[in-house]
């Protein structure tokens, strides 16, 4: 009722989310800010004698033209469809498991952690070893079974696949995790009085797991396919964009032109580029989110 | 009360007894890559350490590739950090680091005796570290690509050491199937999407006598352009050349090498001292060094190599760093590196010492070699040159592009830096 009591309020709520608010100008808007306004110039360190030009839209003309950005956007987008359905897929299993009554809970839960807790490089590091066509354990094993070893690393085909695996093993401990918080906060009285209607257990899985788990699955998704934009260590540690530029996905040309060819201009076009890609991917996403947070 | 003014009084005075050590020593940090033999590195700078009070050296080892060192030094040469004083850079580099503004130009602390110091080595390296007119860095160690090859297998097979490329071919698909062992391929070279694959590239096509640029302007449109994915690809259609090659990154060939599953190899100098000294070497004393084979109308021709001393152009004790880049690029440091790591020397002189030859015979014939080596393209933007050839040569021998298709991807994007 007292207009200035509000006003205070309203104050001190501004006062109390400032230091977020410059946390978040410094670390976010500022860079993202200063990303978009270097990509309409030329800053070229190997050239420094051209100056830095104002060149209007350019980079984003030599993107269009530029035959091996759309094969990374390619890559990239494969790389999205194949690991975050897969991840998914086998988190889900992973969590289903990790919720069985087990007596030790802890070794379970630890081994779900672990390929989450290894860097990303690490992972990239140890499957290349994994599929190395001379020492690799991959090769050893089929050889075995009397068939020929499968050049993993240096066929396109192959390489695509073999970095999936790693990018699904590496990532569905993470949605396991996310997963498993959902299972269990599913009530058990719902399966006892399924299972008192005679309900199968597929039926209950359909029926009561998937549908309490949607909002889990759905956070669980978000993050996954941010990171599967991202797409960096795990190809560049196992093929280096190889063969050719055929596994090299949006985030790694975007590192070979800034820090390899030293084209800050153009790389900086082609990182707002892939800005404006994760903003279209997830905001499927969010608009669900959102949906379900009035429906609340 | 008196205990606590004492404590204070003890603490500040071993402050200030610390803060005045500190003031009359100098850190300098030196980074090398892994495969520089840093363990070298740390002995020079020891025995540097002894002569010259009030300078420790701390050396920062990283990367295993020359691309995997230059990426990581760009971002801290970008950012202008200070934390390096002196860094190791690949010879093909001096260029970007003079464009860049990276590398303090020595010419002031050379002074007077500028002329005569860049004399005394090698021209190809005094050429290398001086870039319009200014000299940008000096040279640590010398380098080049040899035929690397098993002594045993051919004196067992009575064949010589192979002149041209169809008599490698030849020879290796006698010995291998002599050998019988399905492990023993007969050559190797890199292949995998790294900088060395540049060489795999031009040491044929240099072989037919041609080159990459022609009065500074690319020249792919000839014949012999097509030559090295047509060797490189008979090579491994004929099995002498693993089906991996595409992975192969430099020190992989040495390991092979010295796992005895190698009959010829394409590589650099330092692989005799590991072969000749490590422990887990299957071919001591077998290990035989070569002129690189070249077409059969060709000459014969490599790639020069080699590693040099830069200052940071943000260090913040570059004089101190002078001083420390100006002993490493002396020819008793030479010395030291040729009989530990068999690094080649930069000056003439020591190829002759007696020394450097007992522990490498073959720097005799090393020496006219390393003089002769040719340079890769020498521009600022070089990383993108690199990335053209490597990238299409590791296509193509994985076995993804034709020659024609990898040879006229290469071109679409070299035209752009010569242009």
């Amino acid at each position: 009722m007292k207009p200035s009591k509000d006003l205070s309020e309203r104050a001190l709520g501004w006062l109390l989310l400032a230091p977020v608010g410059i946390l978040l100008a410094l670390i976010v808007i500022y860079p993202v800010g200063q990303l978009i306004y270097s990509s309409f110039f030329t800053i070229r360190l190997t050239e420094p004698w051209l100056g830095t030009p104002f060149v209007g839209l350019e980079n984003y003309v030599k993107a269009w033209e530029d035959e091996r950005f759309w094969g990374a956007l390619q890559n990239t987008i494969l790389y999205i469809v194949i690991t975050v359905p897969g991840s998914l897929a086998v988190g889900l299993g992973l969590a289903m498991l990790a919720n069985l009554p087990f007596k030790r809970k802890w070794p379970v839960r630890l081994a779900l952690l672990l390929p989450w807790a290894l860097p990303l490089v690490f992972a990239g590091l140890i499957f290349r070893w994994f599929f190395d066509f001379k020492l690799g354990f991959v090769n050893d094993f089929i050889t075995r079974f009397g068939f020929d070893p499968v050049p993993w690393l240096t066929n396109p085909m192959m390489a695509k696949i073999a970095i999936c695996i790693t990018i699904i093993w590496k990532s569905s401990s993470f949605m396991a995790l996310v997963l498993l918080a959902g299972l269990q906060s599913i009530p058990k009285s719902l399966y006892e009085a399924a299972e008192v209607d005679g309900a199968s257990k597929w039926v209950q899985f359909k029926e009561i797991t998937l549908p309490m788990l949607v909002p889990a699955i759905f956070v669980a998704l978000i993050f996954r396919t941010i990171t599967a934009i991202q797409t960096f260590d795990i190809p560049y540690a196992m093929t280096g964009g190889g063969p050719g530029d055929s596994t090299e996905t949006l985030a790694m040309y975007i590192h070979k032109n800034t820090l390899d060819f030293l084209d800050f201009g153009y790389g900086s076009a082609l990182a707002a580029i892939m800005f404006i890609v994760s903003i279209v991917a997830t905001s499927g996403y969010l608009r669900y989110t959102q949906r379900s947070a009035g429906r609340d | 009360m008196k205990l606590k003014q004492l404590a204070l009084a003890a603490t500040l005075a071993s402050f200030l007894v610390g803060a005045s050590a500190s003031w009359s020593q100098t850190t300098l940090r030196i980074f090398t890559g892994g495969q520089q033999r840093p363990d070298v590195m740390r002995k020079i700078a020891d025995e540097y350490e002894k002569r010259t009070p009030g300078v420790k050296i701390a050396v920062e080892v990283g990367g295993a590739t020359s691309e995997a060192q230059q990426q990581y030094l760009n971002t801290v040469l970008t950012s202008k950090d200070s934390a390096l004083d002196v860094v190791l850079i690949d010879v093909i580099r001096p260029a970007q680091w003079a464009a860049a503004g990276w590398a303090e130009p020595l010419d002031a602390y050379l002074g007077a005796d500028k002329a005569k110091v860049m004399s005394q080595y090698m021209k190809a390296y005094a050429d290398a570290n001086t870039v319009n007119g200014k000299v940008i860095s000096l040279p640590y160690f010398a380098d080049s690509q040899f035929l690397y090859y098993r002594k045993d297998l051919l004196a067992k097979y009575k064949r010589p050491v192979p002149k041209t490329w169809d008599e490698l071919m030849e020879t290796s698909q006698i010995i291998m199937a002599g050998e019988k062992n399905p492990n023993l391929r007969g050559f190797e070279t890199a292949g995998a999407p790294i900088e060395g694959t540049v060489c795999t590239f031009l040491v044929p096509l240099w072989g037919e006598g041609s080159d990459m640029l022609k009065n500074g302007k690319l020249n792919l449109d000839t014949p012999e352009a097509r030559q090295p994915f047509q060797l490189l690809g008979r090579l491994k259609q004929a099995g002498v050349m693993s089906p991996n090659v595409g992975e192969i990154v430099t020190d992989r060939i040495r390991i092979n090498f010295q796992a005895g599953n190698l009959i010829f190899a394409q590589t650099w100098g330092y692989v005799w001292n590991r072969s000749q000294n490590d422990a887990d070497s299957k071919v001591k004393g077998n290990v035989g060094v070569a002129v690189l084979p070249a077409s059969k109308t060709g000459k014969s021709a490599t790639c020069i190599g080699g590693w040099q001393l830069a200052v940071s152009a943000f260090s913040k004790n570059k004089a101190e760093a002078v001083k420390f880049v100006r002993y490493l690029s002396s020819p008793e440091v030479s010395k030291m590196q040729a009989i530990a790591a068999s690094h080649l020397p930069v000056f003439p002189s020591v190829y002759k010492d007696k020394d450097v030859v007992a522990a490498n015979p073959w720097f005799e014939f090393a020496g006219p070699i390393v003089e002769t080596a040719k340079s890769r393209p020498v521009t600022p933007r070089y990383q993108e040159v690199s990335d053209a050839i490597r990238s299409n040569m590791n296509a193509y021998l994985s076995g993804t592009k034709t020659t024609d298709v990898a040879l006229g991807d290469m071109k679409k994007r070299l035209e752009p830096v010569f242009k």
